[in-house]
């Protein structure tokens, strides 16, 4: 499936694509919303490794402005609770994720994305 | 012959088109058989991820139908595992990977030498016996590159596995070796390359072949029935590792990216960045290797 966790991670790899290719911009995403238990440990502990812009850029793409612009400082079990919605509840199921950079399109079909490239893609 | 014997090969053919016939083709077809022989964890792997602390998330590189996924089962969803995967089959199986009702995995359709990662973005990665269907010396190792480049430079940890040549007694598998080339000397340090056979069940076989016949509708013919129809038999390559070429990938891997392999405590130099092998070994027919990042 593609969460916004996953996508917090991906980036194109297409050869020669290295600046600025990083986060992929969704395109015409379909998402499916799936209650997941609350660890708040869990979300408190990888807070630090998000890229924190481009998860709430990525929140809005999808429909969802509960995160503020700024990372808290403070994570209190409100924060906890929006970002453990925003990284592990919402499903993107269809659609693409599209490189800012290069403009290669990563498909997502079934709520699995294609990252593989053609072999001249490959760096 | 028997079907468990494993057949020598060469890889004559470039690389790439070697792997896609020899194993992703092989993979997407015996999916749902391949998958419901494979649920075990094998215990390193399960102890490695127990370790883990809370909040980690990791990779698992050639995740087949993700049976690490969900792991571990002491403390579910302490961390999260990303499984990427060729086979699009088994992604599909690995989605839901775990004890019913399973929370929905994450899983990326992706070749273990790309690389598709924010640099440094993983706490972990595991690849277990996945880099054997590699086809070249030189492609594996950049997978090994590719793991090393997707895991934090400070405190990264990694675990790969691959088949051995030196095989447990206790396995299913027949050998052939090359005794005189095994016994000549340790240098070069060369596996064996070879096509594991994979024999489809009767009773999948006729699972497929019913399924089949149904689309095709006045076509069955019971002469032609499917207990006539010898099991179809898949040979998948593999790259068998030899004593310390294991070792010898990571270190060759690591020098390419220009990372140290030893302790923090014999370097000086600010910015430094190493590995230290914490786990070296053999088991069950395996080699595995551990890996510790940091920096100084």
């Amino acid at each position: 499936m593609v969460r916004l966790i996953t996508h917090n991670l991906l980036a194109c790899h297409v050869k020669g694509c290295t600046t600025n290719n990083f986060p992929l911009q969704f395109q015409d995403v379909q998402i499916e919303l799936q209650e997941a238990e609350f660890n708040p440990d869990f979300v408190r502990n990888l807070l630090p490794r998000l890229e924190w812009g481009a998860l709430v850029d990525a929140a809005k793409q999808v429909g969802d402005t509960s995160l503020p612009p700024e990372q808290p400082e403070m994570t209190d079990d409100d924060v906890l609770q929006k970002l453990h919605h925003v990284l592990l509840e919402i499903h993107i199921t269809e659609g693409a994720m599209v490189c800012s950079n290069c403009k290669h399109i990563y498909p997502i079909s079934n709520g699995i994305p294609n990252m593989l490239l053609s072999e001249h893609e490959i760096g | 012959m028997s079907s468990k014997d494993v057949i020598r090969a060469a890889v004559l053919d470039d690389p790439q088109s070697h792997e896609d016939v020899h194993v992703h083709a092989i993979y997407d077809k015996i999916a749902t058989h391949f998958s419901s022989t494979r649920y075990k964890p094998w215990p390193i792997v399960a102890q490695f991820l127990s370790g883990l602390p809370t909040g980690w998330i990791g990779l698992d590189s050639g995740t087949g139908n993700g049976k690490y996924l969900p792991l571990p089962y002491d403390r579910p969803g302490s961390v999260l595992t990303i499984g990427l995967d060729r086979s699009r089959n088994l992604l599909h199986i690995a989605r839901t990977a775990g004890q019913n009702p399973s929370p929905t995995r994450e899983v990326v359709w992706g070749d273990v030498l790309g690389n598709g990662w924010r640099s440094g973005a993983f706490d972990y990665a595991i690849s277990i016996a996945t880099i054997h269907h590699l086809a070249s010396y030189e492609r594996r190792q950049i997978a090994v590159e590719r793991l090393l480049e997707c895991v934090s430079p400070s405190h990264g940890r990694i675990l790969i596995y691959v088949w051995a040549i030196e095989q447990d007694q206790l396995s299913k598998r027949n050998v052939p070796l090359d005794h005189e080339a095994l016994s000549e000397s340790t240098e070069p340090i060369v596996g064996q390359d070879v096509f594991v056979p994979w024999a489809m069940t009767p009773q999948n076989v006729k699972a497929k072949i019913t399924s089949n016949s149904k689309l095709q509708a006045g076509s069955s013919d019971s002469s032609d029935g499917p207990e006539t129809c010898p099991p179809p038999v898949y040979n998948r390559y593999y790259h068998m590792f030899a004593k310390g070429e294991l070792t010898m990938l990571v270190r060759d891997a690591a020098k390419a990216l220009k990372i140290e392999v030893g302790v923090p405590e014999e370097y000086t130099e600010p910015g430094t960045r190493g590995i230290t092998v914490t786990q070296d070994g053999w088991e069950r027919s395996n080699y595995y290797v551990e890996l510790r990042c940091w920096e100084i």
